[in-house]
């Protein structure tokens, strides 16, 4: 099975797409699903910012969003995401809905991770003297790095899943590459190409995850 | 004298409307500068939910707590850190944190306090010294030992230089002679760092142990306080009396092995010096009664000692009832279990 340039060019765009989409929208998911998560547990009952107001808000919200499939989801927040940038087509626009996906998801992991994280050790930095912003920081999360890890590990799989999905908007990537050519146009070639350089992707991203949790776990 | 922790009228109640569980239903007690007073409860008294109204990781619903002057139910956010600052405290499931390694467990409060490196590293080391794990320095919790875990607790707590160390069921996931040497710990830094100790425990050894005074909690009440040796020798309370009774002979215990009292069962129990023959030889003796010892306990509370005899008396009714007039007017707490009309 050998593959002619013009082939060889068009994976090579498509990984590029994948990989542009998939990291800028890995690095906004942690950055916002983190926190997100974050405020999850820490307004629950009993907690150190206990609000169950907001706790009620937030879950309602991601429930919400976690709800409708992926597909389906990118083209309704279409409005959303031409306000952002400018328009709907293309890997750029892509971002937006897989970000808005994946942030919620990676919330529900955070707040997994984090409820890991034995309440005693909280009041015992409480009755330190440490800061509500200190505990945060030094202990809820600075303890449950190894979850987070995992979080970021789990939620970059499904981001390069959801991505194969960009291609109903325009947007590229190895996915929509082995769906039109390699499904629609039968060019078998170019569909298995795609699907082991996703395996391969995917067993590396775990790999790597693994062996960052496992480097600084001390359990 | 003003006390350096007093109580008052102190509630706390969990939940609202029906669910809600009144968790202390009125505390009143002191705690003087340079005592370790202990708190004895079972599961579920309230003991627990007290030492964290100390530091405020519980709010009371209502009633003071006033540390030194300060009382800690009035305080702002920042007054409240500051005071927390104050008062160190160590755990049963010591919570340190399982990503640090032990130097920088201690290090974190000093860390938070926003203490300046060079500092932070000579506090450090002092502390490590201070209990014993200085060759533990690099090693994560999980590589330590129950007791060493404890230990480390210990250097966080002291390591904002607290006046008040709280002790929330420190030995209770401890084998006996760990337990025994964190106490000794607790006591020796006590007196080296004059500290006031306030502990909570379920176990009356850890009281006779080390503690000055105590008070006994039910249901969300102190049952009774005082002097320890006091109330281990004399308790007033059924409850009390059941703490002692785990740890000093019980006659229950004969009883359910098969043992069947030839006359009465009493128990003797005395403070101070006071020698056990010549009161056995008396009874013999002077009222002819048999006087067989099931148990005899001797032992001291923080010096003074004390003792304690499962006596059955057996005889000539009469002779056991002179006998027993005998003891009444002698200077020890005397118990009578069974009555004599029963046999």
């Amino acid at each position: 099975m050998i593959l002619t340039p013009i082939k060889w060019t068009m994976i090579q765009t498509a990984a590029l797409q994948s990989l542009y989409m998939v990291s800028l929208s890995t690095i906004l998911t942690s950055l916002a699903g983190i926190p997100l998560g974050v405020l999850l547990v820490i307004t629950r009952q009993r907690h150190i910012f206990e609000s169950a107001k907001l706790n009620f808000i937030l879950g309602l919200i991601i429930n919400a969003t976690r709800s409708i499939p992926f597909p389906i989801f990118i083209v309704f927040v279409i409005p959303f995401t031409r306000f952002i940038v400018g328009t709907s087509i293309g890997p750029t626009a892509v971002i937006v809905p897989l970000t808005l996906a994946a942030v919620v998801f990676m919330a529900r992991l955070t707040e997994t991770s984090l409820l890991e994280v034995p309440f005693g050790v909280i009041e015992a930095a409480q009755a330190a003297g440490a800061t509500r912003w200190q505990i945060i920081i030094h202990v809820l999360v600075a303890e449950a790095r190894p979850g987070l890890i995992m979080a970021i590990t789990i939620t970059t799989i499904t981001l390069i899943c959801y991505s194969a999905m960009a291609g109903a908007v325009g947007g590229g990537g190895l996915g929509d590459l082995a769906i039109r050519y390699g499904y629609q146009r039968y060019q078998t070639d170019i569909m298995w190409v795609t699907v082991i350089l996703l395996l391969l992707v995917v067993q590396g991203v775990q790999n790597l995850g693994d062996w960052l949790v496992r480097r600084i776990s001390h359990r | 004298m003003t006390h350096l922790i007093e109580i008052t009228a102190l509630t706390k109640t969990f939940g609202t409307g029906s669910g809600s569980v009144e968790a202390l239903k009125g505390i009143d007690l002191y705690v003087d500068e340079g005592e370790i007073f202990g708190v004895i409860g079972l599961s579920g008294a309230g003991k627990s939910t007290l030492i964290r109204c100390l530091n405020r990781l519980e709010t009371p619903t209502s009633g003071r707590v006033v540390v030194a002057g300060r009382d800690l139910t009035t305080l702002n956010d920042s007054e409240l850190l500051e005071a927390r600052r104050g008062m160190g405290m160590i755990f049963q499931s010591f919570n340190l944190l399982s990503l640090r390694n032990v130097w920088s467990n201690v290090a974190f409060p000093l860390e938070m306090a926003g203490r300046p490196a060079p500092i932070i590293h000579q506090r450090v080391a002092e502390l490590l010294e201070m209990v014993g794990l200085s060759d533990k320095a690099k090693n994560y919790p999980a590589q330590l030992s129950g007791g060493q875990k404890q230990r480390v607790g210990i250097a966080r707590a002291l390591a904002n230089s607290p006046s008040i160390l709280l002790c929330d069921e420190a030995t209770s996931s401890l084998d006996p002679q760990t337990t025994a040497s964190i106490l000794s710990l607790i006591e020796d830094l006590k007196e080296r760092l004059r500290l006031t100790v306030v502990l909570i425990t379920h176990e009356m050894k850890v009281i006779t142990e080390i503690c000055d005074r105590v008070a006994v909690m039910e249901d969300g009440r102190i049952v009774e306080t005082g002097q320890v040796i006091e109330v281990f020798t004399a308790p007033k309370h059924p409850t009390s009396k059941s703490f002692v009774e785990v740890v000093l002979s019980n006659r229950e215990h004969f009883l359910e092995k098969g043992y069947r009292p030839k006359g009465i069962l009493v128990r003797v129990g005395y403070i101070g010096a006071m020698v056990v023959e010549p009161l056995v030889y008396t009874l013999v003796k002077k009222f002819d009664v048999e006087a067989n010892i099931l148990q005899a306990h001797v032992d001291h509370i923080k010096g003074t000692p004390y003792g304690t005899l499962l006596l059955d008396l057996a005889g000539d009714t009469a002779c056991v009832a002179l006998a027993l007039d005998y003891l009444k007017s002698s200077n020890v707490n005397l118990e009578v279990f069974d009555d004599p009309d029963s046999h």
